[in-house]
């Protein structure tokens, strides 16, 4: 690992000053992702930023029909939360099929969402539910946030604060993992709020995406047969030692349908 | 960049002076000579060096010092009482022979007392989901979870008729 | 409180590990854990990053700049000989003009810290020109690319009985390597001493191999060199021949710096250097009666070596050995094929080419039953080996005191196998989504190593004037409970309680001239010679209580801690203060060999085996058909492992062997991409099981009132590897819940590693046929 300085601002503001002051700064949430990377000498940051001692990123709250997590809430407290469990059963389902528990007690969803590994779960949800990313200067819609292969809206030195989910009528999240790393090669969400019924993906490509097809498909009918036929082209999906495209196209179809059941319980 | 940390391990203030990347595996073992967490797999995999940091278990081989400033750490060197009775977990492990070449047992006892935070009656197969972050790979785990369900049963009865 | 067991329990009682409250309390140390001396050095190895390349330069110049940094070594700095090739020689510690696999070790850099060391490293530049590497297996069977001359098992005339026979089968299967994943990486700690001596405390199952080759590597004689280990977290074969390479290098960084240093691999580089389980390709031709009776076989097993021959002769060996299993093949020619890859040099492994051998075995037993529409277990029952006549194996040996018969009754009725058959059939009838399986199978498992020369052991035993005991054998603990038993022998021949030996570091400079830990025979070996050894002194200190007691020789009894004889006795500490007083020595050397063995390396025939270990595991299982994704449902197994010295270690054996065989049928893939580059090479890519992966239902039985008829120590039998190759049961079970999905008689294709991918593709292909 290189040398690199190290700070623990106290409040947003500050992390975003710190951020602007040395542009080859990093900053690191859990680090579930970050250290790893370190250790492997592939990022070089001159100084890490610590969001641990900033209150404000912290916590789940509900507000009028909306869920909302601070982005430095742990996957463990996502889980255990009683809001998330009573309002959005699904959420806390996602976050305790992350990883494994200690891994679960560090890692948070804001750097995960700020990662976007293309594996990782909470984007499958922050696309089902529509979900916006509040972050220190502005909001993002849930489609606009993954724009390729771990790249986010996200511009330089700007951090997540939070992540607002609408609650939804009825989610569900199905996931086939990656038996060693426990990262999905398939997740699929399924939700429908009064907006309609969204789709969210994650695992298949190189970043989350949506199915309108199943979206159109479970409007009219939220049932687990109106998904069962519909593919998803293998061209645009990952190809690697751990499934192969074709796999991972017919696996979309078939963890959509088991979101569905999830989602009616 | 040196720092200087300040932690409360096993029970004891610790001062510590470090450089701002050591690993928090690397500072028990190596400044503060815990050997018992041990590095299996470097990579936050395999779960051998499992810890507690404030309450809850983490991997200290994927966690800076840094990020432990302040904090109150519980190695497996901690869990036995002073006069060396053991917590009630490394009891049943030694009982229920839930152990063989005894690499990954640190790890396993102290990701198993975790889920007694967590979910003090857990079931066989919650057990068994809570260690997926431990491997194994001596036991084939038939004894482990035994070990961790007795461990459970006994922590809440508030500690174990010492078995030795 | 439990009381201390009595002494005449000290065997066929489940003693805990002797460390095991070590283990939970973190005080067990493991070479890594050790104090380090003052001025220990780190190291970091610079390796190939071409599969096949003619080395054209190494510049170590701007590492030797990097502060902390004390030396960089190549192969020409090996003060002695360049090699660690463990039967033949030729195998360099350090590449030498061409590098052959990707993670070839070529240099290796010692500095102040593990860091530094890292980043020296980095900068070590290696030049070469690339060569064209031989990656795939297939490719290597193919062009004839081998390490070594194929070997043949041969016994009757196979070719005109295949041709005369009802029936005719052809089948071929993949069976992929493994990774060892030891939870402790390979480590060693060389310490320079006097004169050119040097301490290795290195993590091996063969401590005379490493200091064998470290004294050729430093140009000394090997009483200069001294190899001590007390414990490895796991090694499961994996410590063998590659402890080697680990402890040549700190050693000679050690002679070049004059420094202690310490090496031990992180887990990517212990998984991109060191070798792992062989993969073959099986592929068999055989002749059956219209009962699914063989008439005569001719097999190919092709073993992936990688790049160099490293142990392969031994285990293609017992895999031409157990490519019979429990079958009685009446014509029948095995060939054994050493492939070379430019791939990590493959090496011993749990089972040592036995289960390879096996899964042909069982392969062919479940292929024939398809074809012919018969059930998989009667045509295994009815090839099993019999009287004599049917009971001759393919390398000669006569298969005496056969258990498996019996014990299939057994376990049939234990697991309730009738209904549950029934059930499952009833099940995958209906046609749903999830289908179900089951099956049998059975392990033969030869016990002795394949070399009649590496079965013999020796250890050190000294009674102190205080009656304790310290107990020192050539074997190792790497976490199987081998100290455990042996002291067990100990204490049960002294009448001592268990406490009173105390199992010390395997060390050279104790017992000379050892064989590895290995093949399944550390507790048959150094439990006799230790039993040898104490038996040794008792009949010294006999003699000597005998007098003090006023008794016969023939009437003084040890048990209790104490001696005995007629109505008087003495305390056993207390006899060996009056040793002592009569200048009666307290110590010995005990030495044993396997009797009954030989085998004949050119003609492939001998008794190689003192004995069989049996076994036989019923796995149901249940498979998703829209994913591949499966779980194991159920076990039952029940095992021979004669009068079992330690029912809880020899359980804790068979449970874990068990489970790693399921690891390795199942999910544990190795991936080498097109350049040979190990893609699998971390527990996030390569899935090790977890809890969560193995049958919640696990039931094992040791089989009762069993002692071995042969004169093992004190009747038991060997539980090393036998109940690895019980897992084929599981990977069998997969196979029938695939054929549910195909008409009659459709045969699966199905490689192991069976892995979701794999099953999903089966279940497409048994869909398409129907």
């Amino acid at each position: 690992m290189y040398q690199f300085e190290y700070q623990t601002p106290k409040s947003a503001a500050d992390v975003v000053a710190a951020l602007k002051a040395d542009e080859d700064a990093k900053v690191v949430a859990g680090g579930m992702t970050l250290i790893p990377t370190l250790k492997q000498r592939l990022a070089m940051p001159t100084t890490l930023i610590d969001l641990r001692s900033v209150p404000e990123l912290k916590g789940v709250r509900e507000e009028g029909g909306t869920i909302v997590v601070g982005a430095m809430t742990t996957h463990a407290e996502v889980w255990a939360d009683p809001t998330v469990k009573s309002k959005f059963p699904a959420l806390s389902y996602l976050a305790g099929k992350i990883g494994d528990a200690q891994v679960r007690n560090r890692g948070t969803i804001g750097g995960s969402i700020a990662n976007a590994d293309p594996a990782a779960d909470y984007p499958a949800a922050v696309l089902a539910l529509n979900a916006t990313i509040v972050t220190d200067s502005r909001e993002i819609a849930a489609d606009d946030m993954f724009t390729g292969l771990f790249e986010t809206a996200l511009n330089e030195g700007e951090i997540i604060t939070e992540v607002r989910f609408p609650i939804a009528k009825r989610a569900g999240y199905a996931k086939f993992r990656h038996p060693a790393s426990r990262y999905a090669i398939v997740g699929v969400m399924v939700a429908e709020t009064d907006s309609g019924v969204r789709v969210g993906v994650t695992g298949a490509g190189p970043n989350a995406f949506r199915v309108p097809e199943m979206e159109q498909a479970l409007a009219s009918n939220f049932s687990p047969d109106a998904v069962a036929n519909i593919k998803v082209p293998a061209d645009d999906l990952n190809s690697d030692i751990h499934a192969s495209a074709e796999y991972r196209a017919h696996l979309v179809t078939v963890m959509a349908k088991r979101a569905v059941e999830a989602a009616m319980g | 960049m040196a720092l200087t940390l300040n932690m409360t391990v096993n029970g004891k203030a610790r001062k510590v002076t470090v450089e701002s990347n050591a690993l928090l595996s690397d500072v028990l073992r190596v400044n503060l000579g815990l050997t018992g967490t041990h590095v299996g797999c470097d990579t936050s995999q395999c779960g051998a060096c499992t810890v507690h940091v404030d309450g809850v278990s983490v991997k200290s081989c994927t966690m800076l010092a840094a990020q432990a400033d302040g904090a109150t750490i519980t190695t497996i060197e901690g869990l036995a009482a002073p006069d060396g009775t053991l917590h009630p977990m490394q009891a049943a492990f030694k009982e229920h022979h839930g152990l063989q070449c005894g690499f990954c047992t640190p790890g396993m006892v102290m990701s198993a007392v975790d889920l007694a935070r967590c979910e003090p009656n857990a079931s066989e197969e919650q057990i068994r989901e809570w260690l997926e972050g431990n491997i194994c790979r001596c036991t084939g785990y038939h004894n482990i979870v035994k070990a961790v369900k007795t461990g459970l049963t006994d922590m809440q009865s508030g500690g174990k008729v010492a078995a030795e | 409180m439990k009381l201390t067991p009595p002494a005449r329990s000290a065997v066929h009682h489940p003693h805990a590990h002797d460390s095991a409250l070590k283990h939970a309390t973190g005080a067990a140390r493991y070479i890594d854990d050790m104090a380090e001396p003052r001025g220990c050095l780190h190291t970091a190895l610079v390796t190939s990053r071409w599969a096949h390349a003619r080395l054209t330069g190494i510049d170590a110049s701007r590492a030797l700049e990097l502060p902390g940094v004390h030396a960089v070594v190549t192969a020409a700095d090996i003060p002695g000989e360049n090699d660690v090739g463990a039967i033949v020689p030729g195998e360099p510690l350090l590449a030498e003009g061409v590098v052959e696999y990707v993670g070839h070790p070529v240099a290796a850099v010692a500095a102040r810290d593990l860091e530094t060391a890292r980043r020296a490293a980095a900068l070590v530049e290696v030049t070469a020109e690339p060569l064209t590497p031989v990656l795939d297996l297939r490719e290597a069977v193919e062009k004839a690319h081998y390490v070594l001359p194929p070997s043949e098992f041969l016994r009757g005339k196979p070719g005109p009985a295949l041709a005369d026979a009802p029936h005719r089968i052809r089948g071929e299967i993949m069976v992929g390597g493994q990774d060892h994943f030891y939870l402790e990486t390979q480590a060693a700690l060389a310490l320079p001493q006097e004169d050119q001596d040097m301490l290795v405390h290195s993590g091996t199952q063969h401590p005379t191999e490493v200091q064998h080759l470290v004294a050729r590597l430093l140009g000394v004689d090997m009483n200069a060199v001294t190899v001590e280990v007390r414990r490895m977290g796991g090694a499961f074969g994996g410590k063998e021949s590659q402890a080697t390479i680990i402890a040549g290098i700190a050693a000679v960084l050690a002679r070049v710096t004059g420094r202690p240093v310490k090496c031990r691999l992180d887990r990517d580089t212990d998984m991109m250097v060191t070798g792992k389980r062989h993969d073959f390709l099986l592929t068999w031709d055989v002749g059956v009666d219209d009962d699914g009776r063989v008439q005569a076989v001719e097999m190919t097993l092709a073993a992936r070596c990688g790049w160099s021959v490293d142990l392969s002769p031994g285990v293609v060996s017992r895999a031409l050995s157990h490519a019979d299993n429990a079958y009685f093949y009446p014509h029948v020619k095995l060939t054994g094929l050493f492939c070379k890859t430019n791939t990590q040099s493959n090496t011993a492994f749990r089972g040592f080419g036995g289960p390879q051998g096996m899964m042909a075995a069982e392969a062919m037993m479940d292929q024939i039953a398809r074809t012919l529409n018969l059930d998989p277990l009667e045509v295994r029952r009815r090839n099993f080996y019999g009287p004599e006549g049917r009971n001759l194996t393919p390398y000669h040996q006569p298969v005496e005191h056969f258990r498996l018969p019996e014990m299939l009754d057994e376990v049939l009725a234990s697991s309730d196998y009738a209904a549950r058959r029934k059930a499952v059939d009833a099940f995958n009838a209906k046609g749903g989504v999830l289908r179900k399986g089951l099956a049998v199978s059975p392990v033969k498992f030869g016990v002795s190593f394949n070399k009649p020369e590496m079965n013999q052991a020796g250890a050190l035993l000294h009674v102190y004037t205080d009656g304790s005991v310290s107990l020192n054998h050539g074997g190792t603990e790497m976490g199987q409970g081998l100290f455990t038993k042996v002291a067990q022998v100990v204490a049960a021949v002294f009448g001592l309680d268990l406490d009173r030996i105390r199992p010390t570091a395997t060390t050279t400079g104790k017992v000379p001239n050892t064989s590895p830990t290995a093949a399944s025979s550390g507790t048959d070996l150094n439990g006799m010679a230790a039993r040898i050894a104490a038996e040794t002194i008792r009949d010294r200190m006999a003699d000597v209580a005998a007098e003090h007691l006023g008794a016969e020789k023939s009437a003084v009894v040890f048990e209790r801690n104490m001696v005995r004889a007629g109505n008087k006795s003495v305390p056993f500490g207390e006899l060996a203060e009056l040793c002592h007083v009569a200048r009666v020595s307290l110590s010995s050397t005990g030495f044993y060999r396997t009797p009954k063995i030989h085998f004949d390396r050119t003609t492939n025939r001998g008794r190689p085996f003192f004995y069989f270990a049996h076994g036989l595991a019923v796995s149901e299982v249940a498979i998703d058909t829209l994913t591949g994704e499966w779980k194991p449902l159920r076990t039952d197994i029940l095992h021979d492992v004669g009068a079992s010295l330690n029912p809880a270690v020899d359980k804790g054996q068979i449970e874990g062997g068990f489970v790693q065989g399921l690891g390795w049928l199942t999910m544990e893939e190795l991936v080498w991409d097109k350049d040979g580059v190990l893609k699998t090479h971390a527990p996030s890519t390569y899935k090790i099981p977890t809890a969560r992966d193995v049958p919640r239902d696990l039931r094992v039985d040791l089989l009762a009132d069993a002692p071995n008829e042969e004169a093992t120590v004190f009747r038991s039998k060997a539980v090393g590897e036998p109940p690895f190759m019980l897992a084929i049961s599981v990977w069998l079970a997969l196979r029938d819940a695939v054929a549910s999905c195909g008409p009659a008689g459709h045969v699966p294709k199905l490689d192991a590693p069976a892995t979701p991918e794999r099953i999903l593709m089966a279940v497409q292909a048994a869909k398409d046929t129907a």
